[in-house]
């Protein structure tokens, strides 16, 4: 009869066993550290989110604090050495009156010595609202000196300060929306690809629709309705759903597309002979196939949403004071005169590119991560 | 099987791979003689490397591959007798020489008709621009060549499919289509990376009767490359056989299919089904391919090995001649 | 289909006693979907009235080229999909027959468990993102065959009588080698005790060393657990070497039924006599003289096929009724079935002396 030949032996003892036993998150991980630009902005943007996070310990003022006196000041630079040797400082200001305007001109004066310190004592805050305290990253060490490192604006607001709390704002509202567009691009996505047919149809061409329409006047139509009688934090959300409207259809088609090809492998049809319910298809079998590139997908539609809130509100019609946000903060750049006169005004672009750029890198990097099986 | 016959000599060819997770020997020290008028199978499993090895006789191994050492000497005959020498390995691939050697002299077909014709051109178009690279003609002259080609590999109705576009046509169309096409400027080698493995048998079959009439016809060589032995027996003359980047046996195909030496070659012959009255046993390979990173030291193949002595896990074997068109590359047939 | 109780189990309903699965008249039609509205223009009609019988404990070879339909058949057979028309009549443990075309989606667990396949591809028939313990396991599970505690034990000791090593079990399929992965669907397939197993294409993605050692591996299975296969293929020397018995198929029709070896010594259809002159023998010696019979024309469009026979276009025994006639498959003799006009007269030699 037939003879039992030895089975093939699987690899040696020897071998390398993380490998093998791997699971495709760690695959993922492993894959994604080589992408070296997006494990740098990987760094990045968990920074920007812990300042989101931690604002009113890591700016030096609060993000409505006025101080009458320093209107229009310039900006001061950090300095870690002088004559006296190490130590941070920056220097203080003199102030001269403008002949014809009588208007306050501050300048940097290099004689004025103030020194600067790490973990001091400042403004007191309330922690997300809750927690007091009044321990600051860095500040003034002499707590009334004047310490604005990126200037201040028209009404004396420590620009750098409220670059910090507007990070709370202008990278959260894009994560509100983010849920929703996550929830509507599975759902709407997942229930074209697996029932297919007329209703897939019908839904791709409200898809096409959809993404014909401009997005910026949608959203500047959206956003004038909604009414200024509301909180702030009602027209924050307001705001995430409207962002959210016209964003999900990207998503929506990657979806369907992926549950389009995962319906004809064989391991999901070995999975339905198996006995598995519709159900149990989609949870278990097909969405862990693709939820890395969901993932991803939906990271590179972030920076997408912040440039939204930004544009809503440097037009007026987005978020209104007394929340701070960088795009509310570019109001106050709508002049050339501003501009011209004022440059540092300009310093929450910077912030908005810095985590635009990131989000898309890392996005990249999680894209061609997301499938460890492709080489 | 003189000197004077011989079209293409390959000696210790390396061919390595640097990828990030370490380096690749997919061609380890080849060698092997192709001669005019003959067929060529070079035969193995996947992950042998007979698919590198093909690309490299023209030149056209992709990065992070490439030629580490060897030479692959080439005798063009332009006129006469006399043969010019060219060591395809030596020439820049991306230089004029190659080029013109690339679809004149030396063309190739593959094995997916489907990707590797272009589906924005005609078939017409694509044998057409063959034609023009290397031969100074009017364009109305070389379609009246495409034509001709396509009516010589059996194409029905060429005069009509000249003007068709590949997605039209059956996979054994496609496949005829890009064999006018190799065909077209009358090289000296046809390199057929497993034209057939895609298809059905009956299609298979009849390429197969194709290529070696063309072969006649041309008087060409082919460097035929497939894993399936039922067609090297069907077309070959010379057989090299090939594991984990080295050919452990080369000759003659009768002998090689009746008198092999090696013992992978016998353990090959073994453990294919063959159609016979008595449903005959099948004698399986035992254990797998090793994986490219983690290859067995001495000779490659001792831990499948059903006749591997002590010495074969240290010593590697050298190229031995045991017959007049008969090379083994084995411990048991070395003479010290 | 309506059904009644009747005619889904009534007892003798088989043509032979020891007949596992009948298959009479099976027909699968997929709609050719065109345009804006996707509106239904045609059919592709995969499966084209096909009959044949196994027997228990046989292993049944189906063959034929690409557009034959006997992948079709295999999903058909293990209900991947509903059919379009047709019986296949089963005989359950209890002796009784069920016709499975005609079991709702509902209540097909209990066959899930009776009825198992082999997928082709063992690359894309894993999930990359299941361990192979996950895997294997996934039907004992979902169908509440095994408590937890006994599932371990049941894999591992199939793992270990599918020739892998146990300890794998929480390794993930890119560990493995394509031969490896193979057995681990064998494994998948053979863990609810199954009685039919549809291999469809098993080995032919597999590496010509590898082929071996899953078919000796199919073979003794098949012994110790008491199987009964039918196998799928369109490489004619595996279906010469595992198959007793033999169905070929052309465009969704089955030509001809035979014995292994009666149908590779003396086929009685045109189109099994091309196919076996076309392939290729791995011997040398004698090729010359061995033509391989070149069909005109190309394989038939299963969305259009000809009038008549399928084959006629390309039969070079082709008379006026083969234009107008569609051939039954009827019996030649004790154990052979043709559908061909001209199966008594003509003369076709066979691949085996």
């Amino acid at each position: 009869m037939f003879k039992r030949k030895p089975a093939d032996s699987p690899r040696t003892e020897t071998e390398d066993l993380r490998f093998e036993v791997a699971s495709q998150l760690q695959l993922t991980w492993w894959k994604f550290r080589k992408h070296k630009l997006a494990m740098f902005s990987a760094v990045i943007v968990i920074l920007l989110y812990l300042t989101a996070a931690f604002g009113e310990f890591i700016a030096p003022y609060g993000g409505i604090t006025t101080n009458s006196k320093f209107v229009h000041a310039p900006p001061q630079t950090l300095h870690l050495f002088s004559e006296d040797g190490f130590g941070l400082h920056v220097y203080g200001y003199t102030m001269e009156r403008d002949p014809r305007t009588l208007e306050r001109i501050w300048t940097v004066d290099s004689s004025a010595k103030i020194p600067v310190g790490l973990f001091v004592r400042g403004e007191p805050y309330k922690m997300w609202g809750l927690i007091p305290g009044d321990l600051h990253l860095i500040g003034p060490k002499n707590p009334g000196d004047p310490f604005f490192l990126l200037g201040t604006d028209r009404i004396g607001r420590d620009v750098f300060s409220r670059i910090v709390h507007s990070a709370r704002i202008s990278l959260t509202v894009g994560l509100v929306g983010i849920a929703l567009t996550f929830i509507l691009g599975i759902l709407i996505g997942g229930i074209s690809g697996l029932v297919g047919g007329r209703l897939d149809d019908a839904i791709q061409r409200l898809i096409e629709i959809l993404i014909s329409i401009p997005t910026l006047p949608f959203w500047l139509a959206l956003a004038a309705m909604v009414p200024i009688t509301w909180s702030s934090l009602q027209t924050y959300f307001m705001i995430s759903i409207i962002l959210t409207l016209l964003s999900w259809m990207g998503l929506a088609r990657v979806v369907r597309s992926k549950f389009l090809a995962l319906r004809n492998e064989d391991f999901v049809l070995a999975a339905k002979l198996d006995g598995c319910s519709n159900w149990r298809l989609i949870t278990s079998h097909m969405l862990p196939s693709f939820m890395s590139h969901i993932i991803a997908s939906v990271t590179l539609s972030i920076p997408g949403m912040i440039i939204g809130e930004t544009a809503l509100s440097f037009l007026g019609l987005g978020l209104r004071p007394p929340i701070v946000s960088w795009g509310v903060m570019l109001q106050d750049a709508q002049r050339i005169s501003a501009i011209a006169n004022y440059p540092w005004l300009l310093t929450p672009a910077a912030a908005i590119f810095i985590t635009v750029l990131s989000m898309n890198f890392l996005g990249d990097g999680l894209r061609d991560a997301a499938d460890p099986y492709q080489s | 099987m003189n000197s004077q016959n011989l079209l293409m000599d390959v000696k210790d060819l390396r061919i390595f791979f640097f990828t990030d997770e370490g380096v690749v020997k997919a061609v380890n020290g080849v060698n092997m003689q192709i001669y005019r008028g003959r067929t060529l199978c070079l035969v193995g499993e996947s992950g042998c490397g007979k698919s590198v090895a093909c690309r490299a006789f023209l030149n056209i191994i992709r990065s992070p591959g490439r030629i580490v050492t060897g030479e692959m000497k080439y005798y063009r005959q332009t006129n006469g007798s006399m043969a010019d020498v060219v060591d395809i390995a030596k020439l820049d691939p991306r230089g004029k020489q190659i080029r013109q050697i690339r679809g004149k002299e030396i063309s190739m077909i593959f094995q997916e008709p489907m990707t590797s014709l272009s589906m924005m051109h005609t078939i017409g178009d694509q044998i057409i621009e063959t034609i023009l690279l290397h031969n100074k003609v009017t364009k109305a002259e070389a379609r009246k060549r495409a034509i001709e080609m396509l009516d010589r590999v059996g194409m029905p109705k060429p005069d009509r499919i000249v003007d068709e576009y590949p997605f039209r046509l059956s996979g054994g169309m496609r496949q005829r289509a890009m064999i006018a096409m190799a065909l077209s400027c009358n090289p000296s080698l046809l390199i057929a990376d497993e034209p057939t493995t895609a298809l059905d048998v009956t299609t298979q079959a009849q390429i197969v009767d194709l290529i070696r009439d063309l072969q006649k016809q041309f008087n060409m060589s082919v460097l035929y490359i497939t894993h399936d032995l039922g067609v090297v027996a069907e077309v070959a003359d010379d057989v090299a056989v090939m594991y984990l980047g080295k050919i452990v046996e080369f000759g003659d195909v009768e002998i090689i299919f009746h008198h092999p030496k090696h013992p992978y070659t016998q353990a090959l012959l073994r453990s294919i089904p063959k159609i016979s009255r008595e449903r005959e046993e099948l004698d399986p390979i035992q254990g797998m391919v090793p994986s490219p990173f983690r290859r067995p030291t001495g000779c490659q193949f001792h831990p499948r090995c059903t006749q591997a002595m002590e010495k074969c896990r240290q010593i590697e074997p050298r190229i031995t001649q045991v017959g007049e068109n008969h090379a083994v590359q084995c411990l048991l047939y070395e003479t010290l | 289909m309506t059904t009644t109780d009747t005619q889904i189990s009534s007892p003798n309903k088989m043509a032979a006693p020891d007949n596992l699965l009948e298959v009479n008249g099976l027909k699968k039609h997929f709609p050719i979907v065109k345009g804006v509205f996707s509106a239904a223009q045609g059919n592709v009609k995969a499966v084209d009235d096909v009959s044949f019988h196994i027997r228990k404990g046989e292993t049944v070879g189906l063959v034929g080229e690409s557009g034959c339909g006997k992948t079709t058949v295999g999903r058909c057979i293990v209900r991947a999909y509903p059919v379009t028309d047709g019986t296949m009549r089963y005989r359950m443990r209890d002796d009784s027959v069920i016709d499975l075309a005609a079991v709702p989606e509902k209540e097909l667990s209990p066959f899930r468990r009776d009825i198992r396949m082999i997928f082709q591809d063992p690359y894309s028939s894993l999930n990359p993102r299941m361990t192979i313990f996950e895997a294997v396991s996934e039907v004992l599970r979902v169908n509440n065959l095994c408590s937890p505690s006994e599932m371990q034990d049941r894999v591992s000791s199939l793992l270990r009588r599918v020739g892998l090593r146990p300890e794998y079990m929480q390794r993930y399929p890119h560990a493995f080698s394509g031969g490896e992965r193979q057995r681990i669907v064998v494994a998948r397939a053979l863990i609810t005790n199954p009685r039919l197993v549809v291999c469809d294409e098993a080995v032919s993605a597999l590496d010509v060393s590898i082929r071996a050692q899953i078919l000796n591996l199919l073979e003794e299975l098949q012994a110790d657990f008491d199987l009964t296969y039918l196998f799928i293929s369109h490489d004619l020397s595996v279906i010469r070497h595992i198959c007793d018995r033999v169905v070929v198929m052309y465009v969704g029709k089955v030509v001809e039924v035979a014995d292994a070896l009666d149908l590779y010594s003396r086929p009685r259809h045109p189109y099994t006599e091309a196919l076996l002159s076309a392939v290729p023998l791995a011997d040398p010696r004698g090729r010359e003289q061995r033509k391989h019979i070149h069909l005109q024309g190309e394989i038939a469009d299963p969305a259009n096929p000809p009038q008549g026979c399928y084959f006629h276009p390309r039969c070079k025994f082709a008379q006026q009724i083969c234009r107008e006639q569609t051939p039954e498959l009827r019996v030649l003799d004790k154990k052979r079935q043709v559908a061909c006009h001209f199966a008594e007269a003509i003369q076709l030699n066979g691949v085996i002396s």
